[in-house]
């Protein structure tokens, strides 16, 4: 029987990781209760959680094509378009119940990429990499783990190759071979749940050439493997979480976190390796972990619901939730939330099966979907601002609403409608602060740019997937310049 | 299989739910009113039970992409908006 964790198993089974975290010039001792970095553990439970749950087990659950069991849907390689599309539907779900990033897709992402490409340079050089792969699935599956899937290197100059770099671990590379495997150092960037992980999985982050040879590799490691050390990013408010009032962090439950894995000489056994040196494959690898990455921004569609939902509330707490123009904006919202969906259930109906029989979604469709992410979200926030009214940045604290002294001034002047209470419009406007300038706005916004590839990475996808010529062709044929067959 | 108050219910009905990634109604608290109003005429049960009258399907939208492979050859219902659970209470009810 595969282990099924709850959201209680989860928490305690990270109490077991010996993790190297550094956060604010300080050694974290206990990552799992660390009041900043909590948040983003509970936005994991959530994947735990929901698994249990009749009312989400659809989506969150499936039956393990390699054993038969019933497991967690970030554990499971994709079998079919269905798979694709409950994905989708799934990352909506959990950023509609945790109103933030819940790091686990990447995991997810990583291993389906893998189980294409292990596959395909088996087939070309004979190599074993894909029984591996299944083997470590295998493992993951039966344990429920969380996996990071780690690819973004600081990369120093960008206008060099790996090799060319001055100091050589800004891409993370082998630096020996040994009998037994091999001895890696580097540092991966923006590792979103690093901290809530129990496995790494690492992959290179560019197109290879033969003189990168040395740095096109990719394995996988246990979190807390010896000399990997974790330097947790900062988030805009994000020491909100320790004032010790709820008001003031606008989402009192959960949250995202990003850190620096920093690689220092760690060994990987051969049975964790994936790809090494085979430099060929690195473009196909890295195409395929982003085509799902870029499907996996279905999340910010349930975190824009959220959004959404806190602008319709504050401006029935202000009062003006009957004026057109409030209204308006509302449908607009709506319609740019609905249309990012639309995107990430598109390239994932219109998947295709692989060699290995993992199925991929529509990588073009999957890259629309991401270049329009990376623009919606920004409008979306911008319509909230605009309905939530200045108040949002110039409310005085939780700590004020609760003064003997000035607490009823701030009762008396911020409240809306009379029959609200003051302490909800706060709270309603610091979860819109939250989600558009706060520790959220860290994964609904600048995430939704950056994340699985900045604008233009797409739009060079877009660029090289359309049929132009196609389009040219027809073009022609209708207006008369060429002759042929414009429905063939 | 007795109820709560030590009577067959007349119907046994498996209970199966759709993922609700974007339900347009309250699926739990739908099942509730069923379980309600119906009270001692129903019992849900799990949907992996197989002796049970038939599998009730509660879905978020109409789409109702929920995975029904399990419970082939078995009779299924669906409820897939608020007006469903209504006509399914109306029905069960005879009124």
């Amino acid at each position: 029987m595969s282990k099924l964790m709850n959201a209680k198993e989860y928490e305690e089974s990270l109490r077991k990781l010996n993790l190297q975290v550094y956060m604010f010039g300080r050694k974290v001792a206990n990552p799992v209760d660390d009041p900043i970095i909590r948040p983003s553990m509970n936005a994991v439970a959530m994947t735990y959680e929901l698994a249990h749950r009749p009312e989400y087990e659809d989506l969150m659950t499936t039956t393990s094509h390699l054993t038969g069991k019933k497991i967690n849907r970030f554990c499971h390689i994709h079998q079919s378009t269905t798979d694709l599309l409950k994905k989708s539907k799934m990352g909506r779900l959990l950023g509609f119940k945790t109103g933030c990033c819940f790091q686990r897709c990447v995991g997810m992402d990583a291993m389906n990429a893998l189980s294409i490409v292990t596959y395909n340079i088996d087939k070309k050089y004979g190599t074993r990499y894909y029984t591996r792969f299944i083997e470590y699935l295998k493992y993951v599956q039966e344990n429920d783990f969380v996996c990071d899937g780690a690819m973004t290197d600081p990369k120093g100059d960008r206008s060099l190759a790996p090799h060319q770099q001055k100091d050589p671990d800004l891409f993370v590379h082998v630096v020996e071979e040994r009998k037994d495997g091999i001895v890696v150092s580097g540092a991966k960037a923006h590792q979103t749940g690093a901290v809530n992980s129990h496995e790494i999985i690492i992959m290179p982050t560019i197109t290879m050439r033969a003189e990168d040879k040395d740095y096109a590799v990719a394995f996988a490691l246990p979190s807390d493997a010896p000399g990997i050390t974790y330097i947790m990013g900062r988030q805009s408010c994000d020491t909100r979480k320790i004032e010790g009032m709820t008001i003031d962090r606008g989402n009192m439950h959960y949250g995202g976190h990003e850190a620096l894995v920093v690689l220092d000489k760690v060994f990987v056994p051969w049975d964790r390796v994936f790809m090494y040196k085979e430099y060929d494959f690195t473009t196909q690898l890295v195409e395929s972990f982003a085509a799902y990455h870029r499907q996996s921004y279905a999340c910010k569609v349930g975190v824009g619901d959220v959004l959404i939902g806190a602008t319709q509330v504050v401006a029935e707490y202000n009062g003006a939730d009957r004026a057109s123009h409030v209204k308006d904006k509302i449908v607009e919202m709506n319609h740019l939330n609905e249309t990012l969906y639309c995107g990430c259930i598109a390239c994932a109906s219109e998947g295709h099966r692989e060699p290995s029989g993992t199925y991929l979604v529509d990588v073009l469709l999957a890259n629309i979907h991401k270049h329009n992410v990376t623009r919606f979200p920004y409008q979306i926030a911008r319509l909230a601002q605009d309905i939530a009214g200045g108040l949002m940045v110039t409310l005085p604290s939780a700590a004020d609403l609760a003064s003997p002294e000035v607490g009823r001034w701030v009762e008396k002047y911020f409240k809306g409608k009379s029959d609200i209470p003051t302490e909800h419009r706060m709270r309603i406007l610091r979860l819109i602060e939250n989600l558009t300038l706060g520790t959220a706005a860290v994964g609904y916004l600048t995430e939704s740019m950056h994340g699985a590839g900045s604008p233009q990475a797409q739009r060079i996808m877009i660029s090289r997937l359309v049929n132009m010529e196609g389009k040219k062709t027809t073009a022609k044929e209708l207006c008369g310049i060429e002759k042929g067959d414009h429905l063939s | 299989m007795r109820n709560r108050k030590g009577r067959s219910p007349e119907l046994k009905v498996g209970l199966k739910y759709c993922g609700g990634c974007r339900a347009g109604y309250h699926r739990v608290a739908a099942v509730e009113r069923i379980r309600e109003r119906l009270g001692d005429k129903i019992e849900f049960v799990s949907s992996d039970c197989v002796d049970c009258d038939f599998v009730l399907v509660v879905t978020g939208c109409a789409t109702a992409c929920v995975d029904t492979a399990s419970f082939k050859g078995r009779p299924i219902r669906y409820i897939k908006s608020e007006d469903d659970v209504e006509r399914f209470i109306t029905e069960a009810t005879g009124n």
